[in-house]
């Protein structure tokens, strides 16, 4: 079944990589350890994203809503709702799913921009609610010392729960790039027309890759609540998700694993430019304008194109 | 098999097709001819739900289809090509006709296997039918305009369809390609049990292949028989085939 | 939470009114990104630094020259230079992008905002910063027994005054007209012989004039700091697709209805008044998806 998906090359790559992950952190000071945690974070968020804006076509410039949704809907389900720990974490990835599907489906009835500008609004009225009240969410204080169970309440044991969750996240987001579902949500991206002329029907599969790409967004929102055991408001606010869609592009959004290397460049420079300069905002934008004037694919499309391989596709890999 | 009563569309005031009839018996090949303008690709829209008519019905095999959306037409056994080249250009030939060969069989909502293994065999025969079975892995925007006209009537062969509809299938090809398409068309009509409406501009093509040809000219359908009685009516004579 | 209190007639009136006034402001700098939107076809994410940009040079020039010259020279000073700012982005960089896809420009204008927005950090420092308005603009008058400040009534004239010039200049003059013309047709106005690119570039100079009109008459009356670019852009995006895109009419109804929507919602539920405009956003999308009046696109 698996016959011929992915080269014996990437999946040797790929497997040095976890190894490499798996054994750093007793080798390098506790602040990488959090960066590298930090970037994976934001790699899942980048990489869900890139489902519907990549290989969906969609104007998802509020995705950050949902990553957002999660977050504060397993924090507040740890503090508040007295369910067991176990269920909170399974729970909140499946809130902002149903945030996804309510959004998206009073959405997609928009094109593009208008798509986006709604979603916008339905986002920011979410942050709105989230910043204004204070009874419930804590307001621009946000929720802090959130109870995390034993296990993952460590740095080390956070690191290694959200490797084994991103993992596994972006294995599945993997799997449904590959599928039919996937191929088909890329042809109705390029072509919604001639997709309801085969049959497809078209909106219905745009929905279900909101609201998946919306579900592991969440996910991303709980990684961040373990990583960080708080939640803020910003984490609902537009200038994030613009931020998301800016890794995509910069990693290249027509590939798979561009988010993550968006993400990855993106948070270490932050992280690293920091420490130098309080100007980071400024050398983020001109990052950003040099990308769109240079560099359309992206730094790991440009690279895929390099070494031959093409960027897009739903089975490139065919025969080698 | 289907039939096109009265069918009636406007674009704001302009009254793109107002009164066209048509019939298409089973296993028949039937051509729509007209001026530019005279309305042949919105009846092909009308027919397969890419628009919605003000008025009229369209019916097959029995049952009333006006209305209905694409997606759900073409399950029904209807497929088309288009006249403005309508693929997926950043999809390999393969995944182009693959794509319609998944939807075809149900298997577009899946998300759990990889898409490249399944539905091979189909998707290559097909590929194979129409000769670009050694482009397969090639990307479709990179192609000839020949060819990628010929991708769009295998696309619209990977649903499996009773009923083809072309539209202009062989626009801005040259006479040897155009010459080959049509033989191809007819061959795979007779192998796959298909019935064919097409519609052209050049008048030879269409003589020499349609069994019926149906008429058209300001929306309105003028006329629908055999090519010698179309030849010789007074109307088509005056409105079309210059008869000065 | 508080849901509601007390209202009289004359507190709804009082509200409506400062609703209004705050919507005059809003009119204004959501007709400028109407404009560029219109004719240049880019929504332009940098529209809200650009206004930052007017507030804070509001601020200087008022400082400098000082007193109530100060604030009425900070009027036509800021806007002006903010307009000479964006006829240097345009020059410079825009002009060279226009044919890309409209995701890239979007994102290319959101570059552009995140490199302003340092730039006034660079230049003005983090601390907040205030302009006080001429003194014949100060202070309250009575109004149906509440006090109405002056300042909202200076507004409600000035933001009538803009709409009338702009809908003068757009039909009454040759260059407003061929921007109309423009931004429906750009080739034809092209092959008519005229020169597309200095439409284009007047018309978003006009625009960054806006902006720099709006920060600078919103200076007096609100803390000026670092992160108001981010709050404006997206209350003016959003007014400008509830009131049809390119439509500078378009805009002055959807300043309305949000300025409006605010100011009333402050007086049901204050805690959450700010949720109200985007309700209004989502209904007015969710019944008429191009917006209230004919969009340009």
């Amino acid at each position: 079944m698996f016959k011929g998906v992915v080269t014996s090359r990437a999946l040797l790559a790929t497997g040095i990589l976890l190894l490499v992950l798996l054994l750093l952190p007793p080798f390098i000071p506790r602040f990488y350890v959090y960066l590298v945690a930090s970037i994976m974070v934001m790699g899942l968020l980048a990489m869900s994203l890139n489902l519907v804006v990549g290989f969906g076509g969609l104007y998802q410039f509020h995705h950050g809503a949902f990553y957002g949704v999660g977050a504060y809907a397993l924090a507040l389900m740890l503090t508040k709702s007295g369910l067991p720990q176990w269920l909170c974490f399974v729970g909140a990835p499946f809130v902002a799913a149903l945030a996804g599907l309510i959004i998206g489906l009073i959405c997609i009835r928009l094109n593009k921009l208008y798509f986006a500008m709604l979603q916008i609004s339905l986002g920011s009225l979410l942050w709105a609610l989230a910043f204004r009240w204070y009874d419930f969410t804590g307001g621009d204080d946000g929720i802090h010392a959130i109870p995390m169970p034993a296990l993952v309440s460590s740095l080390t044991g956070s690191y290694y729960f959200v490797l084994v969750v991103f993992v596994l996240s972006i294995f599945a987001l993997y799997l449904v790039t590959k599928s039919p579902f996937g191929g088909t949500l890329q042809a109705a991206r390029d072509n919604p027309q001639r997709c309801e002329a085969v049959g497809v029907f078209v909106k219905r599969h745009q929905i279900i890759g909101i609201v998946v790409a919306s579900f592991f967004a969440g996910v991303a929102g709980e990684l961040f609540v373990v990583l960080e055991g708080s939640v803020f408001p910003d984490l609902l606010f537009w200038v994030l998700s613009l931020e998301i869609l800016i890794m995509c592009l910069l990693g290249g959004w027509f590939t798979f694993a561009g988010p993550i290397v968006g993400a990855a460049i993106i948070v270490s420079m932050r992280t690293f430019v920091g420490i130098y300069t309080e100007y980071w905002t400024l050398i983020l934008g001109v990052i950003l304008a040099l990308l769109i004037f240079f560099l359309p694919e992206g730094v790991w499309g440009y690279l895929l194109e390099k070494v031959g391989k093409k960027p897009s596709s739903y089975a490139a890999e065919r025969g080698r | 098999m289907l039939r096109v009563e009265d069918l009636k569309v406007t674009f704001g005031d302009f009254k793109a097709v107002n009164g066209a009839f048509l019939e298409v018996e089973k296993g028949e090949i039937v051509a729509v001819i007209g001026p530019n303008g005279a309305g042949k690709t919105t009846l092909f829209n009308l027919i397969t739900g890419h628009l919605r008519p003000v008025g009229g019905r369209v019916l097959f095999k029995g049952e009333d289809i006006t209305g209905l959306p694409p997606y759900v037409i073409c399950k029904k056994g209807i497929a088309r090509s288009f006249q403005l080249l309508n693929i997926f250009p950043r999809l390999t030939v393969f995944e182009n006709v693959q794509v319609a060969v998944l939807s075809q069989y149900n298997h577009s909502l899946n998300m759990l296997r990889p898409a490249k293994n399944m539905m091979v065999a189909e998707t290559e025969a097909i590929l194979k039918d129409v000769g670009l079975l050694d482009k397969a892995d090639s990307i479709a925007g990179s192609f000839s305009h020949g060819d990628q006209k010929i991708l769009e009537i295998a696309i619209a062969l990977g649903n499996n369809p009773e009923f083809l509809i072309l539209d202009e299938p062989t626009a801005g090809m040259s006479p040897e390609e155009t010459a080959a398409t049509m033989e191809l068309v007819k061959r795979l009509a007779q192998e796959r049990d298909l019935t064919l409406l097409f519609c052209e501009h050049d008048i030879d093509i269409v003589f020499s292949t349609a069994d019926r040809i149906m008429v058209m000219q300001l929306g309105k359908t003028i006329v629908q028989g055999t090519p010698e009685a179309v030849h010789n009516n007074e109307q088509v004579q005056q409105a079309y085939l210059g008869g000065d | 939470m508080d849901v509601g209190i007390a209202v009289g007639w004359s507190e709804l009136a009082t509200q409506l009114l400062v609703g209004l006034s705050r919507a005059m402001i809003l009119f204004i700098i959501a007709a400028g990104l109407s404009l560029i939107l219109g004719v240049l076809r880019v929504p332009n994410i940098a529209h809200g630094s650009l206004y930052m940009i007017g507030a804070f040079a509001a601020f200087t020039v008022s400082k400098v020259v000082g007193g109530p010259a100060g604030f009425w020279l900070s009027l036509i000073l800021a806007p002006l230079f903010v307009a000479l700012v964006g006829f240097a982005a345009e020059r410079g960089i825009f002009c060279h992008l226009y044919e890309r896809e409209h995701l890239m420009l979007l994102l290319f204008t959101f570059a552009l905002s995140l490199i302003l927005g340092d730039l006034v950090k660079m230049t003005w420092g983090v601390e907040y910063k205030s302009v006080t308005a001429a003194g014949a603009l100060q202070g309250s008058f009575m109004l149906l027994g509440l006090p109405f400040p002056k300042y909202n009534l200076f507004l409600l004239i000035i933001g009538p005054l803009v709409a009338i010039g702009l809908w003068l200049f757009v039909s009454k003059t040759r260059m407003g007209k061929i921007s109309q013309a423009a931004s429906v047709d750009r080739m034809m106005v092209g092959a008519l012989g005229i020169n597309v690119s200095w439409v284009f570039a007047m018309a978003f100079v006009i625009g960054c004039f806006l902006a720099g009109l709006g920060g600078a008459l919103i200076a007096p009356t609100v803390s000026i700091t670092l992160g108001m670019d981010h709050t404006i852009i997206m209350e003016a995006f959003l007014i400008v697709i509830m009131g049809g895109l390119g439509n500078i009419w378009g805009a002055l109804v959807g300043a309305l209805i949000f300025g409006i929507t605010q100011s009333l919602g402050v007086l049901l539920l204050p805690q959450f008044a700010i949720i109200f405009p985007y309700l209004a956003v989502i209904i007015v999308l969710t019944v008429r998806p191009k917006g209230l009046l004919k969009s340009i696109w």
